[in-house]
């Protein structure tokens, strides 16, 4: 298999994450001061600073190991370090922008974007209703990272199942930006027709097969539609003024971008720490045959977490030593999955969720590549 | 306590980012063309990160949300910043370039070596000021070894030792990057020159010389022997952008 290396890390990583989910939601009454109906303050704790003494503590620690790792450690592993921080840092950096534009429009939509509306323009029967998800990025240009706040917050709204799921998948490249990328790199041609319509028909497919599936065992409690909570806001904001919601859909998109951003760092340095310690040459000395050289690409995609806005551009360099099918695969495959995006992932699904969506398209990919590279395109 | 934790989270991050920026250390991670992509998020950050208190006050924001934040969540959120203003700021350098596929120019099977007439040989043509990734693609366009042969060159770059050539020898070397670091790609000429063994392993260099014809691991290129090493500062961008 060829995820099999991140994987494990990956689970690893899903592990020491997912821990908070539900439970954050049962912390919820004891941590904040809450008054009732005759006045009285309850479990409003004494210091509330206690309660984040792990979070100081482990600041610390940090900073001395780190300060450790730059000083001290002997200069070959200082230097593997630095490089490790570097590589970190510019994924992050990268990524952080598209992140908030998500997140903020995510804040917009929960204020701005009545559900009735939406239901009203999603198609209601399974088959237009997931090809309406595949084609949903060209309303919403967003790339992998911006996708899955965007993406939460229509579930949040009542967004039906295979929608997002096709939209999620195919929005990183079904958008105006990654095809203009692509047309820049590889100009029109196959490469560029196959990238659009299988990443279209892979998500459309993925999607489908989740039309039936029952919300609550694909989507974690907090992402799914709330029956009682989503209209609080009307209640509150009924006669606020356009800014002050401005400013609430603001602070909303600063809790997703919180809440996202720790997936994303994870990611990053995952991603990182594959390119500061497992040679690329191992994959690429593989690089050959018509089913090989799939997997490999397609392996690297998943490792290398390049933006899609941007990965044509690299996959131009493979495109002498790599055979067609395998450029179109890491085209296609690298946006809808990689490592920062599947950890971000856990944010929105169930963890078993989050395991089909790599593989369904991993599937689907490798067949459809090594079908290329057999018979042509 | 939370929503002060998550703001100053949000503005500690921007803050960062804009530092980055302001010090040009940006050019070390990034394509330079994202760099105001960078900034617009740094002050977004800013802007969020004031919403919790600038917005309607009464309104616990960060309570209504889907999940709050946990000290685990902000403490993986600090690293970014912990990192960056902990570990001094660095390009990528030799020791990245263990991990990655070095370009010659060529490809992989190295320039084709044919006969060329005897006058272009020797030939010194004048190529005006081209970076190390304009020879390799001059060399991609051209790829008759004998066509390069006589002309002169001036790079800079970083020094790397590859141990596949020999001690009067040395690459100079940049990264190429698109996007970020993510996708760098290390691309290199082989110097010959005399006294190139003091020259430290990722120190920065111009090399002035001529191309000659030469071999690296097994394959015929264009090698450049130089005139003059001339130790310089590292640049202000050290990634070449394709």
């Amino acid at each position: 298999m060829p995820a099999r290396t991140p994987f494990n890390k990956l689970i690893a990583a899903m592990e020491t994450q997912l821990d908070h989910g539900p439970e954050a939601a049962a912390v919820q009454p004891v941590a904040t001061p809450t008054i009732t109906a005759d006045g009285t303050a309850i479990a409003a704790p004494a210091r509330p600073w206690r309660e984040w003494l792990p979070l100081f503590g482990g600041l610390l620690a940090l900073a001395l190991l780190v300060l450790a790792l730059t000083r001290l450690a002997p200069p070959a592993v200082g230097d593997r370090f630095q490089t490790f921080v570097t590589i970190f840092l510019g994924i992050f950096i990268e990524a952080a922008p598209f992140l908030l534009a998500g997140s903020v429009v995510s804040g917009l939509i929960e204020l701005f974007v009545d559900r009735d509306t939406l239901y009203r323009l999603i198609p209601g029967r399974p088959l237009p209703a997931a090809l309406a998800g595949a084609m949903l990025g060209f309303a919403f240009p967003v790339c992998e990272c911006g996708v899955v706040p965007v993406t939460r917050r229509l579930y949040q709204k009542g967004l039906p199942l295979s929608v997002g799921i096709a939209f999620l998948l195919a929005a990183p490249v079904v958008n105006p930006i990654v095809l203009a990328s692509t047309y820049a790199a590889f100009g029109l041609g196959p490469v560029l027709v196959g990238r659009f319509v299988f990443s279209l028909l892979i998500a459309f497919a993925v999607g489908l097969l989740f039309s039936r599936a029952a919300p609550e065992e694909v989507l974690l409690p907090q992402t799914e539609e709330d029956a009682h909570d989503h209209h609080h806001h009307d209640d509150h904001q009924a006669g606020a003024g356009l800014g002050s919601r401005l400013w609430q859909a603001l602070a909303i998109g600063g809790d997703d971008f919180v809440d996202m951003g720790r997936y994303l760092v994870v990611g990053s340095m995952l991603a990182a720490a594959m390119q500061s310690f497992v040679p690329q040459s191992t994959l690429l000395a593989l690089g050959g045959g018509p089913v090989l050289s799939v997997v490999v690409l397609l392996a690297l995609a998943f490792v290398l977490s390049i933006c899609s806005t941007v990965d044509a551009f690299l996959a131009l360099s493979f495109a002498n030593t790599f055979t067609t099918g395998a450029v179109l695969g890491f085209l296609t495959f690298g946006p809808m999955v990689d490592v920062k995006s599947s950890l971000m992932f856990l944010s929105v699904f169930r963890r078993r969720v989050v395991l089909y969506l790599i593989m369904l398209p991993l599937l689907f990919n490798l067949v459809i590549a090594i079908f290329i590279n057999f018979y042509g395109i | 306590m939370e929503r002060l934790l998550k703001a100053l989270s949000l503005i500690l991050l921007g803050l960062f980012l804009y530092s980055r920026v302001v010090g040009d250390a940006i050019f070390f991670y990034i394509n330079e063309r994202f760099v105001t992509l960078t900034l617009l998020a740094s002050g977004g950050l800013l802007l969020v990160g004031a919403s919790y208190y600038l917005g309607n006050r009464d309104e616990e924001a960060g309570a209504s949300g889907p999940s709050r934040a946990r000290w685990t969540g902000l403490l993986i959120l600090a690293l970014p910043f912990l990192l960056g203003w902990l570990v001094p700021p660095r390009p990528l350098g030799a020791t990245a370039m263990a991990n990655r596929e070095l370009a010659i120019g060529g490809g992989p099977g190295g320039l084709r070596s044919v006969s060329a007439p005897a006058d272009r040989a020797t030939a010194a043509v004048f190529s005006g000021e081209k970076n190390i990734l304009d020879w390799l693609n001059t060399f991609e366009q051209t790829p008759e070894l004998e066509a390069h042969v006589g002309r002169e060159a001036r790079v800079t770059g970083f020094v790397y030792r590859d141990e596949r050539i020999g001690p009067d020898s040395f690459l100079v070397a940049r990264y190429t990057v698109s996007c970020c670091v993510a996708d760098a790609a290390p691309i290199g000429l082989v110097v010959r020159a005399e006294g190139a063994d003091v020259l430290e392993s990722d120190s920065w260099v111009e090399v002035s010389g001529t191309f000659r014809p030469g071999e690296f691991a097994g394959s015929d290129i264009p090698v450049l022997v130089a005139d003059s090493l001339t130790p310089v500062a590292q640049p202000e961008q050290p990634y070449l952008y394709p």
